[in-house]
């Protein structure tokens, strides 16, 4: 298989920087790639991290999990990128600060672009497009708390296509107990998503951990998000062995309620947990002058949900949304669905 | 009593703005406090927090601590800042967003230096020198967590280790080294200080409730230990741990993913026994270990998110002196 100028024959790991382009002062966010050629023919997974800098739990996964991996072993192929986005991991921050930009919002990339345009490309064009499924690692960095793994609407429901079908199996063999997809346009268009989909590679996305439960969840969250991967390349038929979840059922999440903060600001401070239910009007959590305590205001869901496991809980918060509601879309009971793919 | 333009008489408080100039763009330069004169005279304590623009749990619970105390039940006067540096809660940064200075590393400030300094200058003179006793208050900002006290050696050191072990945390640390904060300053004029390290991003989601009590609780024992409120301090443990640090951890060496053995705070290390580890953040390879240089006591504090920024504590190792049963 080859990703650039990286090699790798039947059986081989090779490890290099993906050449992607220069900033004005020469700096270049090259990607580091992992690859791992299978002994045997199969299809190709990849799993990558920190797209946004500051979301590093899947990297870290993703590093345990390349420690235990034998491409003697395995049928197919493995591209593993634990950091995408190298100038975010170095400053701690989600975008790439060499032009400003979001990487993840800009697949298929720009040729001529700037460096993330070009670097979106480059990755777009030698990474995403050879691989069939692709394991996307978010988390909710230093300021939020995440659970979950995330999908893309489908179009019609009750007439899925292929790729929908896959991306649904893929979803349940990860191994969370709770997933979510939200409606289109509850955070806009997402051109980028459209582009994976169209090269026909299966996304999913996972919503993973995060900066305010480290300290008591860091290494268990590690270590769910590396069961997740082996699970996938299960689910691929790249390795053999049982699936191995938070347990039977995965609950899926129509997740269209969000909330967004007010127009004053002060100090965050969340008032609801994880798979508490709400009803139109509850207060999701407060705004408190940080002098006097004073409620500024309060952020009241508009319409009735359960609370995702997701959400900003640091006590302050930028022009982001703070929580996200939904309701049960389905249960999804891993004892009797067809977690296999291929 | 009277702060600035902030005036409370015997029996009551206030709450507003020290202010001590402006900026060029004309924003004020201040503080806010809450002023708490008790209805009998007695000692002064002054409880300041979030110097550190993102240190910033403390302003969840004092603001709360100011309107539940009652003036008339207390003895002497308490000041309450529970969150000192508003321009860097504004621009979320750590230091001042006017001039960059960190506005606890100016020692007693300079009152024709830059508005930070200035700000420092005008508190110290007329906040910090009136007060017999100070409680700091620091949190881990978004990289460390943290639940100990620690004291100077400079100055009024007992009267500062007794204020330290009544705050009611697990571990007081003595003879923390000299620095240019606030509070080094205040102990050097002999007065009570104490820097209580509580809480931290790393465990906000699972602890935020527990550590805003223990801020809480550090506050109330400290005016019940000054007696100037009734009652004895409250204690989370049967015990406290007294040590003297010799080793600060810092990042030096290899960079890269830092992971730091939490679980062994409060337990005693053997020289050269693994403290924590940096991954390479690419490969995974273990790129350093990190180790004790000699036997002692690990501190709970210092980093746990993997990526601390360059000159973060990371661990604190010491010589445990004592452990106090706490009546």
């Amino acid at each position: 298989m080859k990703v650039g100028q990286l090699q790798a024959q039947p059986g081989e790991h090779v490890f290099g920087y993906l050449k992607t382009a220069a900033s004005r002062s020469g700096l270049s966010p090259d990607i580091p790639v992992h690859l791992f050629a299978g002994a045997q023919p199969g299809p190709t997974m990849l799993v990558q991290g920190a797209i946004h800098g500051g979301e590093i739990i899947g990297s870290i996964a993703i590093l345990n999990f390349i420690q235990k991996l034998d491409p003697k072993t395995i049928r197919g192929n493995v591209i593993a990128v634990p950091v995408v986005n190298r100038i975010g991991f170095e400053l701690g921050e989600r975008g790439s600060r060499l032009d400003g930009k979001d990487i993840s919002r800009l697949f298929p990339g720009k040729k001529n672009g700037s460096v993330s345009d070009q670097a979106a490309y480059i990755y777009f064009e030698e990474v995403i497009r050879q691989s069939n499924v692709m394991v996307d690692f978010h988390a909710g960095a230093r300021t939020a708390y995440e659970r979950y793994v995330l999908f893309s609407a489908e179009a019609d429901p009750a007439n899925l296509t292929d790729l929908e079908k896959m991306r649904r199996k893929l979803v349940v063999a990860f191994g969370l107990d709770q997933a979510a997809f939200f409606p289109p346009g509850t955070f806009g268009n997402n051109a980028a998503k459209e582009a994976i989909d169209g090269a026909g590679v299966a996304q999913i996305t996972l919503e993973f951990g995060g900066g305010t439960g480290w300290f008591k969840n860091g290494a268990d969250n590690v270590r769910d998000a590396e069961r997740g991967i082996w699970n996938i390349m299960k689910s691929m038929r790249m390795v053999d062995g049982d699936f191995e979840s938070d347990g039977p059922l995965c609950t899926v999440y129509n997740a269209g309620v969000v909330i967004w903060k007010p127009d004053v600001d002060g100090l965050f401070v969340r008032l609801k947990a994880f798979r508490d239910e709400l009803a139109p009007g509850d207060v999701y959590g407060q705004l408190l002058d940080p002098y006097t305590g004073e409620v500024m205001a309060e952020m009241k869901t508009p319409k009735a949900g359960i609370v995702i496991p997701s959400g900003q809980e640091w006590p302050t918060v930028g022009a982001t949304s703070i929580g996200i509601l939904g309701t049960i879309d389905r249960v999804e009971d891993r004892r009797t669905t067809d977690l296999y793919v291929f | 009593m009277k702060i600035g333009t902030i005036e409370a008489q015997p029996g009551t408080k206030a709450y507003g703005a020290f202010k001590s100039g402006e900026t060029h763009g004309r924003f004020d330069v201040h503080i806010p406090l809450h002023l708490i004169v008790g209805a009998t005279p007695g000692p002064t304590l002054v409880v300041q927090a979030g110097a550190s623009g993102l240190e910033i749990e403390p302003s969840l619970i004092l603001p709360q601590v100011a309107a539940e105390l009652d003036p008339a039940a207390i003895t002497g006067t308490v000041i309450i800042i529970p969150l000192m540096n508003t321009s860097g809660f504004e621009f979320e940064q750590i230091t001042s967003i006017w001039d960059d200075k960190h506005l606890n590393q100016l020692g007693r400030g300079n009152a024709s230096g830059t508005v930070s300094e200035q700000l420092i200058d005008q508190y110290y003179r007329t906040v910090i020198a009136q007060a017999d006793a100070l409680l700091d208050i620091r949190t881990g900002s978004q990289w460390s967590y943290h639940r100990y006290a620690s004291v100077y050696a400079a100055g009024a050191a007992e009267q500062s280790q007794s204020l330290a072990l009544a705050l009611g945390l697990p571990q007081v640390v003595l003879e923390q080294p000299a620095d240019h904060s606030i509070a080094y300053e205040a102990a050097r004029d002999g007065k009570a200080v104490v820097t209580a390290f509580i809480g931290g991003g790393p465990g906000l989601r699972d602890f935020r409730e527990e550590d805003l009590g223990r801020i809480k609780n550090a506050v109330l024992n400290a005016m019940r230990h000054l007696k100037m409120l009734a009652g004895a301090p409250a204690y989370e443990t049967a015990s406290v741990q007294v040590l003297t640090a010799h080793t600060v951890l810092k990042p030096q060496g290899e960079r890269g993913l830092t992971f730091i053995h939490t679980s062994k705070r409060g337990l005693h290390l053997q020289a050269g026994e693994e403290v924590g580890y940096v991954r390479h953040p690419f490969t995974g390879e273990v790129v350093q270990r990190i180790t004790a240089p000699r036997e002692g006591v690990m501190v709970h504090a210092g980093a746990s998110w993997p990526l601390p920024p360059e000159d973060e504590v990371l661990a604190i190792l010491g010589d445990l002196k004592t452990v106090v049963t706490v009546p």
